[in-house]
């Protein structure tokens, strides 16, 4: 027993000799990289599951129908038709629908950014009677289904004469929307309030504090605020659906509709549709993540 | 920092500002251009707006095209036509009749015309039809959905009824005769037998299978005398021996391809993306017969389909089938009843309901329009064939309008039905717990 412990002891003050140390850096070293690999394989083969329907959708906006309904299908087109982008574009009034759709989201996106981040700083930092009251009612107004309040709201709006016009669409956003503002009202509860008494001190008023010092270094939450927007609107389909009455006035996910009919669906002018309706939500994305991490940088340098 | 700000105060302003003068400018725009009911033109001419969801292809070619000849053939009204999405066509319809809001005629689904009477979102049009009486013009089953206490609520515009499709290269190589197809469920049997080719969970070709396409109800009244759930007197009929041995009947198909082989082809092809009978996985198929506009507009060239009537329980039981429909409806509480029916009644002509038929393949309300579609000039073959058996099969088609007292029924059938596929519920158990449930929700 004693032996085979003083052995062993022998063995450990061995592995703990200047050669063993580089060997037991080196397989951390592998191990690290051991696990980095790992972790690309998972990530690689996430993305490829996160990215197969966008691969599909672009494959089959490039097959004509006859490839379509084939069975087993083929997973790349065998003969490749960019003419259903063409027909897309051409059988409704594709560039006018998308600037409609693009100047309802312009002012959804303005609209939501700027009202909820104003509300969200009279929540986090401003002292008023009935606060904490006023805050719970603006939460519990997500508690209530959309489609409780759809007809009572087209109702309204029918009364007010908007049923026809773009407005049932974009004043809502100028108003607050209850989930906007409580993420903004987070984050600007992590500011520090010494930032604020120091603005004071200077002279500044909550309108200079907020658009000042708030919005700037509030940025990746405003972004975060503006692309959820951005989203929303440009994919809306029920809103434009009840509220726009003229054809003229449509939007692009209303017109992308008419290529479903009630026995055929063209699914490759559908998915040539699909294809190019997202392309800007991808540039969004590309160019928001940038500013993202620019956002992001500005919150470490408060000081400034 | 006070000049900043104020600069600061001036740019935020002059957004909003901006912002506030673009909204209203929209806003201004369109108001003149008020929608929903109708108004009154400059030329003294009444506009109509009127919805419909034929947004594209030869519906929406075919529909403009007979609208601007009713512009052109009448000094008084100005038709409007405004696509709207299928399917959601009927959310905005509710929303706007809600409002007050709706446009003049709408594009109703046939099968709740009485619900809509009923809550007093369709007008009564029975004054305009005492007039001049036109439901002899329409197949009666039609006439009967737009009725609600013996008046009139809309007008029948076009319907469909399921019927059988074969591959006939296929009856070819199974040394089947391509020109008789099987006309009773034995005879069915027989031939997916010979068309069959494979076993187990590997199958190079399934003859038929009856719930891929076509709903178990449609089986059930078709062995039921076409009797579907309800009857005509408004019965509970879900438990018939008939509808019992449908369902056996379709429970052994799924047995004999078995329900994994089923369920593999189902989630393969559920989508309705990929099309199995084009693709010579299935041989036969029972489906709506404007199925056949995706075979002209989807198959190849060299593709050789027939199509026939649903097969019979047994000989002389008759060939019963489904169908359903649209009509055209004007919204409660609308401005133009008069002018609205004069233009719906222009719909249903024998000659526009010709020129919609022959342009998109649907089968139409109106029976004199048919008649002339089964040997009309400008169709080849085929589509006489179409037309003369659609014409045939209206005769046995059975239209189901849901009923007043138990509009959600169905979902109560089908979870029923699906007990049973799934195993845990024989045919008969299952239709028996269905009969019970449909019952109790319409006491």
């Amino acid at each position: 027993m004693i032996e085979s412990s003083k052995t062993k002891y022998v063995q450990e003050s061995d592995s703990s000799s200047s050669t063993s140390k580089t060997k037991y850096f080196k397989s951390k070293k592998k191990q690290d990289r051991n696990g980095k690999i790992l972790v690309y394989i998972v990530l690689i083969l996430v993305s490829v599951l996160l990215l197969s329907p966008l691969v599909w959708m672009v494959s089959t906006s490039l097959k004509p129908m006859q490839e379509i309904v084939r069975f087993p299908p083929t997973f790349i087109p065998e003969t490749i038709v960019w003419q259903n982008y063409v027909d897309t574009v051409q059988s409704f009034p594709f560039f006018k629908y998308m600037g409609n759709t693009l100047i309802i989201t312009i002012f959804v996106v303005l609209g939501n950014v700027l009202s909820n981040s104003f509300i969200a700083y009279g929540f986090a930092k401003i002292e008023f009677p009935g606060k904490k009251v006023l805050f719970a009612l603006v939460l519990a107004t997500m508690m209530v289904p959309g489609f409780v309040t759809m007809i009572p709201q087209y109702i309204l709006f029918t009364r007010i004469n908007w049923v026809g016009t773009y407005l049932p669409l974009i004043v809502p956003s100028f108003f607050g929307s209850a989930f906007n503002i409580f993420l903004l009202r987070q984050f600007y509860l992590s500011i520090n309030n010494e930032l604020i008494e120091a603005a004071k001190i200077d002279g500044a008023n909550h309108l200079y504090i907020w658009s000042h010092l708030m919005i700037p270094l509030t940025k990746p939450a405003l972004i975060t605020v503006g692309i959820m927007s951005f989203n929303g609107a440009w994919n809306d389909f029920l809103g434009p659906l009840l509220y726009i009455t003229d054809e003229s006035m449509y939007t692009l996910q209303i017109g992308l509709q008419s290529f479903s009919n009630q026995s055929t669906t063209q699914w490759n002018y559908l998915m040539a549709g699909a294809t190019l309706v997202l392309i800007p939500s991808i540039l969004l994305f590309f160019f928001a993540q940038k500013y993202f991490i620019e956002g992001m940088d500005l919150t470490g340098g408060t000081k400034g | 920092m006070k000049s900043l700000f104020k600069r600061n105060i001036l740019k935020y302003g002059l957004t909003l500002g901006s912002a506030a003068l673009l909204l209203s400018a929209c806003g201004g725009e369109e108001s003149a251009s008020e929608s929903g009911a109708a108004t009154e033109g400059e030329d003294g001419r009444t506009t109509l707006e009127f919805w419909s969801f034929w947004g594209s292809g030869s519906r929406r070619d075919a529909i403009e095209d007979i609208i601007s000849d009713y512009n052109e053939s009448q000094e008084e009204v100005t038709v409007e036509y405004v696509y709207q999405p299928w399917g959601d066509i009927w959310t905005k319809s509710l929303a706007a009749i809600a409002g007050g809001n709706a446009p003049d005629v709408i594009v109703q689904d046939i099968n709740s015309v009485k619900q809509r009477a009923e809550a007093n979102q369709a007008t009564n049009i029975q004054e305009y039809l005492d007039e001049d009486d036109i439901s002899e013009n329409f197949y009666p089953q039609l006439w009967d959905t737009v009725l609600y206490e013996d008046e009139a609520y809309a007008l029948p515009f076009n319907t469909d009824t399921q019927v059988l499709f074969y591959n006939k290269t296929a009856f070819e190589e199974a040394g089947l005769d391509p020109e008789d197809p099987p006309s009773t469920w034995a005879e069915l049997e027989e031939a997916a037998r010979a068309l069959d080719q494979g076993s187990g969970d590997n199958w190079e070709q399934i003859g038929f299978y009856p719930r891929w396409n076509l709903g178990a109800d449609i089986w059930a009244l078709n062995a039921d005398n076409g009797v579907s759930w309800f009857n005509e007197e408004g019965d509970i009929r879900i438990n018939t021996p008939e509808k019992v041995e449908a369902l056996e009947w379709m429970l052994e198909w799924q047995d004999y391809y078995g329900r994994d082989t089923i369920n593999q082809y189902e989630a393969e092809f559920g989508s309705g993306v990929s099309d199995p009978f084009i693709s010579g996985l299935v041989a036969m198929r029972g489906q709506n017969i404007n199925y056949y506009t995706n075979l002209l507009e989807n198959a190849p060239d060299d593709f050789e389909y027939g199509v026939a009537p649903l097969p019979e329980k047994e000989e002389g039981s008759g060939h019963w089938s489904w169908g359903g429909g649209f009509v055209l409806e004007i919204p409660g509480n609308t401005e133009h009843p008069e002018e609205s029916y004069d233009f719906m009644k222009y719909l249903s002509s024998t000659e526009v309901q010709e020129q919609f038929g022959m342009n998109s393949f649907d089968i139409m309300a109106n029976t004199e329009a048919n008649e002339n579609l089964q040997s009309h000039p400008e169709l080849d073959e085929m589509g006489h064939r179409i037309y003369e058996l659609a014409d045939a099969n209206l005769d046995v088609t059975t239209i189901t309008p849901v009923p007043l007292n138990a509009p959600d029924f169905s979902s109560l059938v089908n979870a029923e039905i699906d007990a049973a596929f799934l195993g845990e519920k024989s045919a008969e158990e299952a239709l028996n717990d269905a009969q019970e449930a449909v019952e109790n929700l319409a006491e």
